[in-house]
């Protein structure tokens, strides 16, 4: 597990002469212990961004992050991108213990316990470009869950993969979630999945701010027939609705001359 | 090759008649790979006659016939002394490739890497590329004069540039979501150069050494005709020096022979194995 204090970020792209867009915007929350956040909100609003800013990988603009195990010392984490990422010249298993500090015949066979997870174990000697985009990013998955992360990162990890399978890997991931005591920072734009999964859920508005954040208290594991789940679902839904025609309705900033 | 693409549009639907046309698809590529055999043969054949009908003409003296410079060969691969010098050639062209890549690579690296470097070295990288092969052979028989080390040095400065320009190319193109992964993940510097850049770059190496490679042997000939103490061309020159043209032509001939055996199996396969990741490349590894 880890905690995650993120205080007044913001982030602006510049684009060129006297030209920036700002992405995300006074963005402040902590997260802690065994906690499974979503991250919801229409496309294009910095989800990715805000992902990439704690995970170290893009600089932000102002403001804090810390990050630390709650252990106290520095977390270890896992991302799961948006895309696969994967060595396309390193077998699958090559590229799982890539990732790996040591290389030992434990870490081997627990990577390959979470290869076998995700249904990939007779894989384990294909090139990435042998496997679908599906099985890719099932290998990226498996990557990210083999180094048991204090911290794990995830980026609408399941959108490309079909109805079934994704649901047999969310299932999964909150079994692993609910055993290996993980912090979780998860990122979707499915409102359902997003209900189904979280402790709490911060919904992004365009313009990077936070809109809204929703604490969920409901039993697991979450049923779709239950009336509550259904309800608080359609509510989320509803708000989000509202951020789209926002959005819509915002006018396009002209660049300042 | 040429082969699946000629199959290759009738064996995707499974319609009932495929089975026919999959027959017809089969016997049109049969006939036409025999087709291609007989226009071939008809080529070298025609590259005889030509021969023949030279060397009728100037005379067997100056340009003698294909039977001569068979036999010559035969001559030549029969007192076996053909394999110290072939060995000696070929040694030195991989030196210079050696000293090519240890040169070319770094400053490769260094452009690919930082626009800074890019504009310091891309004129004179540039430059170094277009100057004429018969200008470094000749340089490094002034450096070098009657020795090992000039053929050597013509290889790598005909081929450093090559190299550089290549590895550039290679390391601009590697692939920035590759490098974010390993930061997020925490692989160190070190790492992300083993995992990521170089792998990106061996293709890119691989094509600059192709390309070199066909210059370079002739190069590497040529400079030891003129300097060499060893080697195919310093044969050609002493078969020169004792007026026997077809043995200068047999020692072309089968150097040349033995140059396309080595680029056609050494390097392909060498390739075709390091690359066995591509997908292109996948029916040769599997
Ligand atoms: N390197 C960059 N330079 C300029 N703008 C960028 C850059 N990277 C992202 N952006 C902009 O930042 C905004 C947020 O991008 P981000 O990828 O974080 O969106 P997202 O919320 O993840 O969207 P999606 O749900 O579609 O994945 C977009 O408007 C994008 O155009
Ligand atoms: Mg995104």
């Amino acid at each position: 597990m880890a905690v995650l204090t993120v205080t007044n970020l913001s982030k602006t792209f510049n684009l060129g002469t006297a030209r920036e867009s700002r992405i995300l915007d006074d963005i402040s929350f902590e997260v802690s212990g065994q906690t499974f956040v979503s991250i919801v909100g229409p496309s294009g609003c910095g989800k990715s961004t805000l992902l990439n800013i704690i995970s170290g990988v893009e600089e932000h603009t102002s403001g804090d992050i810390t990050l630390t195990s709650d252990a106290g010392g520095p977390a270890r984490m896992g991302y799961v991108f948006q895309d696969p990422r994967l060595l396309p010249w390193r077998s699958v298993m090559k590229n799982m213990m890539y990732v790996q500090d040591d290389q030992s015949r434990d870490t081997v066979a627990r990577a390959e316990r979470y290869l076998d997870m995700v249904g990939l174990k007779k894989n384990a000697d294909f090139y990435p470009g042998q496997l679908s985009g599906g099985m890719q990013q099932r290998v990226g998955i498996a990557r990210a869950f083999a180094v048991e992360p204090d911290l794990l990162l995830m980026d609408e990890p399941f959108s490309h993969l079909d109805a079934i399978t994704a649901r047999g890997l969310r299932e999964q991931l909150q079994d692993i979630w609910a055993q290996s005591k993980k912090t979780v920072v998860f990122v979707t734009h499915d409102v359902v999945e997003a209900v189904e999964l979280s402790d709490r859920i911060i919904v992004l508005q365009p313009g990077g701010l936070i809109y809204e954040d929703i604490t969920i208290d409901l039993p697991r594991p979450r049923r779709q027939s239950d009336k509550a789940v259904a309800t608080l679902q359609a509510d989320v839904l509803a708000r989000l609705e509202t951020l789209k025609a926002m959005a819509a309705a915002e006018p396009v900033a002209e660049p300042v001359a | 090759m040429t082969d699946q693409l000629v199959m290759g549009p009738d064996t995707g639907p499974s319609t009932p008649a495929a089975p026919d046309r999959e027959a017809a698809a089969r016997r049109t590529a049969r006939g036409r790979r025999w087709r291609r055999t007989a226009v071939l043969a008809l080529g070298w054949v025609a590259i005889y006659a030509v021969w023949e009908a030279t060397s009728w003409w100037f005379g067997s003296r100056l340009l003698p016939r294909p039977h001569e410079v068979l036999q010559s060969a035969i001559e030549i691969i029969e007192t076996g002394n053909f394999v110290g010098d072939f060995s000696a050639s070929v040694l030195k062209t991989f030196a210079g490739f050696g000293v090519a890549a240890l040169v070319g690579a770094p400053i490769g690296y260094a452009m690919g890497r930082s626009r800074y470097w890019r504009a310091f070295f891309h004129d004179g990288v540039t430059i170094a590329g277009t100057i004429p092969a018969i200008v470094y052979a000749v340089m490094s028989l002034i450096v070098f004069g009657l020795s090992n080390l000039g053929p050597i040095l013509a290889v790598a400065l005909v081929s450093a540039p090559y190299v550089a320009l290549n590895v550039a190319e290679g390391i601009r193109g590697v692939d920035n979501q590759l490098i974010t992964m390993s930061e997020a993940f925490g692989r160190t510097p070190r790492q992300i150069r083993r995992e990521v850049l170089v792998p990106t770059i061996v293709p890119f190496v691989f094509a600059a050494i192709r390309m070199c490679f066909a210059v370079a042997w002739k190069v590497e000939a040529l400079t030891e005709v003129f300097g060499g103490r060893s080697g195919v061309g310093f044969q050609i020159r002493t078969e020169y020096q004792l007026y026997d043209i077809s043995a200068v032509l047999a020692w072309m001939v089968l150097f040349i022979a033995f140059m396309l055996v080595i680029e056609r199996l050494v390097l392909a396969k060498a390739e075709s194995r390091l690359l066995a990741w591509r997908p292109e490349e996948r029916g040769a590894a599997l």
